[in-house]
């Protein structure tokens, strides 16, 4: 699904991502722990395409395509969905608006026909009763006012919309109470599936107990420092970072 | 002396009144953004001619006395060309103007069919309306696009005690004329006046608005939206004076600018001795999509009363970044992004408007502007 090998990227003049290599494993779930400003959001940024993450050495491959030269709205058509950490308040478009939109400029862009406002009313509405996400919550500005859980569980009504291939899943779990965490690790598992990869990011084990990751990889200055199947989050939760934070960048 | 004597007599009052003072300038107070004397002179103003002004359907109950006419009623007598400060435009529009129109609603009539003043051709032009006690009305005042070498209309309004008046203009891109109008209201106590402007520029587009409210409880709500492109001018310049207590003043304004064009917005507010318990609020906001486009706002603030309410803003930027990404993230389209963004800005001052047909109206036309303003030149 995803390739990516020995990529550096800067931003704001700093390089962050100092030779990060990963492969993500079609249908896998695949966890991304490491220390607070080890890179974990640039990374996200980067394979979401977001302008100033500059790329200055290495690939990555996204179904055999070059995905650094894909716009930001192409990736989106072409499958990548990122649940950003911050999800941005958009004052004055209305998130029903912004869902519509959103997921039928995804359809144009690979050709698909458009659906009409009902459909998608009924599609969005459905999704919505799962997460919780309420009418008035549909109703109002993209974000604006949301509660930290509120964004949280609308991001991940936005995933179950648009069925990405690869979704980036940056600390969906922060600011989320254990009922919120559960509801949310629900509707991520309902999207489980052989063609769809998911790449977790979080700093809890906690998650992991709900989202159970096929793989888990170490995130420090930069690179990957650690790889492993499940059990590693918990060495990790024991340990913590220290003995990571040793190996030299 | 007969009222056509009177009127010939208040036109040549008006005439030597420009001469002596002439086209104004960037050294006139407020017009340093729109340096009308640099690109036009007094007697192209004068050589212009009459515009044209239309009104297909006028609604019941509204009397109508066409300027053209030289012996008018007393209605348009106490009034015309009595309304407000006798500025340089406005006495250039008295002065040349052979026609115009002037409306009457009298009291207590309620008319909620919109009058559709449309105002057309190149020249200057007069209109007046004139509301009487607890009546109310609506107008709407499209302007076309065929506004020559320069159109140049002078409105007065005049609202007597618990009057209502909702007015909206909308000012046409018009890349090679020079636009002014300049409308002045008097407020009596509990009048309401509502105003919204759309303009989309032309070489030198002035707006400028006078407005009293003279009476207590007096309220004036001005919104508008401005979007540029190309070389495009508009200057929205208001100054409101709250002459008696308990007045109140809102103001939004929104700018979009983009290609090398320039938006100008100034509001002053003078709150006079006496006018305790008024307030004020003024907000004016601008996008700039190009390196090369110009937005000046500019509030001011006037205070001699106490115990009053005022509150201004005014802020110019840019699209926010990280609101684009996370649109374009989602797979719209950079442009699609973009123009979602910009409608979000002037969205606000659109709604409020308050009336379904007029916003479709207005949405139309700004749809017919965003390719212009959002084009971006070095
Ligand atoms: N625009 C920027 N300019 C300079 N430095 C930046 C910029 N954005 C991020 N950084 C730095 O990059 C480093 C990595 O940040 P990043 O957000 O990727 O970390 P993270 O692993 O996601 O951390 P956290 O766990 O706290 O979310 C940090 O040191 C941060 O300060
Ligand atoms: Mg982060």
């Amino acid at each position: 699904m995803l390739e990516i090998k020995d990529l550096h990227a800067t931003v704001g003049g700093k390089t962050i991502l100092k030779g990060l290599s990963l492969k993500v494993e079609t249908g896998q779930v695949h966890a991304i722990m490491g220390p607070n400003g080890s890179g974990k959001s640039t990374l996200s940024y980067v394979l979401a395409g977001r302008d100033g993450y500059e790329v200055t050495q290495g690939s990555v491959i996204y179904n055999g395509e070059d995905l650094l030269k894909m716009k930001t709205e192409e990736r989106a058509a072409k499958g990548i969905f990122l649940a950003m950490q911050y999800p941005v308040e958009i004052p004055g478009v209305t998130t029903m608006t912004f869902l519509k939109s959103a997921l039928n400029a995804q359809r144009r862009t690979r050709g698909e026909s458009e659906y009409d406002a009902m459909s998608i009313l009924k599609l969005v509405r459905a999704k919505a009763k799962a997460l919780q996400v309420t009418e008035d919550m549909l109703k109002r500005a993209l974000n604006v006012g949301f509660s930290g859980g509120e964004k949280k569980r609308l991001e991940i009504l936005q995933m179950s919309l648009f069925e990405p291939k690869m979704a980036i899943l940056d600390e969906t779990d922060s600011g989320l109470d254990i009922d919120a965490l559960k509801l949310v690790a629900e509707g991520v598992n309902a999207l489980r599936s052989p063609d769809r990869s998911m790449l977790v990011i979080t700093h809890y084990q906690r998650l992991l107990d709900y989202i159970v990751p096929d793989r888990i990889s170490v995130l420090a200055h930069g690179k990957i420092v650690k790889e492993g199947g499940k059990e590693l989050a918990l060495e990790l939760e024991e340990k913590g970072y220290a003995d990571i934070e040793k190996v030299p960048a | 002396m007969t009222a056509a004597a009177q009127r010939e007599a208040r036109r040549t009052e008006a005439l030597d009144s420009f001469r002596v003072r002439g086209m104004p300038h960037r050294r006139f107070e407020h017009w340093r953004y729109s340096d009308l004397r640099a690109v036009l002179d007094a007697g192209q103003v004068a050589q212009a001619g009459t515009a044209k002004w239309q009104i297909d359907k006028l609604p019941d109950g509204v009397e109508l006395f066409d300027l053209a006419t030289p012996e008018a009623p007393d209605w348009v007598m106490q009034k015309l060309g009595n309304v407000g400060n006798r500025r340089t435009m406005v006495e250039a529009s008295l002065a040349f103007a052979e026609g115009g129109v002037a409306l009457r609603v009298p009291a207590g009539r309620k008319i909620a069919e919109p009058i559709k003043l449309q105002i057309a051709g190149q020249g200057n032009l007069r209109w007046l309306i004139v509301l009487e006690k607890g009546a109310s009305a609506r107008i709407f005042e499209p302007h076309t696009a065929d506004a020559g070498i320069l159109r140049n209309v002078g409105v007065e309004i005049s609202m007597a005690e618990g009057s209502e008046l909702q007015h909206v203009r909308c000012a046409p891109f018009m890349p090679r004329s020079f636009a002014v109008e300049l409308i002045a209201v008097e407020a009596a106590k509990d009048a309401k006046y509502r105003a919204h402007f759309a303009n989309f520029g032309s070489r030198l587009s002035r707006t400028e608005l006078h407005i009293v409210l003279g009476g207590e409880g007096a309220e004036a709500h001005l919104s508008g939206v401005t979007v540029l492109g190309h070389d495009g001018h508009s200057d929205v310049t208001t100054h409101i004076e709250h002459a008696a207590a308990k007045t109140s003043s809102t103001q939004l304004f929104k700018h979009v600018a983009g290609g090398k064009s320039r938006a100008v917005y100034q509001g002053k507010i003078t709150v006079r001795e006496g006018a305790v318990g008024s307030d004020s609020r003024q907000t004016a906001r601008a996008l700039l999509m190009s390196p090369r486009a110009e937005a000046d706002l500019k509030p001011e603030l006037i205070i001699f009363a106490d115990d009053v309410k005022c509150a201004h803003g005014a802020t110019v930027g840019d699209l926010d970044a990280e609101s684009l990404f996370y649109l374009r993230s989602r797979g719209l389209p950079e442009k699609e992004a973009r123009q979602l963004l910009i409608n979000a800005f002037l969205g606000e001052a659109v709604a409020a408007i308050g009336d379904d047909a007029l916003i479709e109206t207005i949405w139309h036309d700004i749809e017919a502007a965003l390719p212009r303003a959002m084009e971006s030149v070095k």
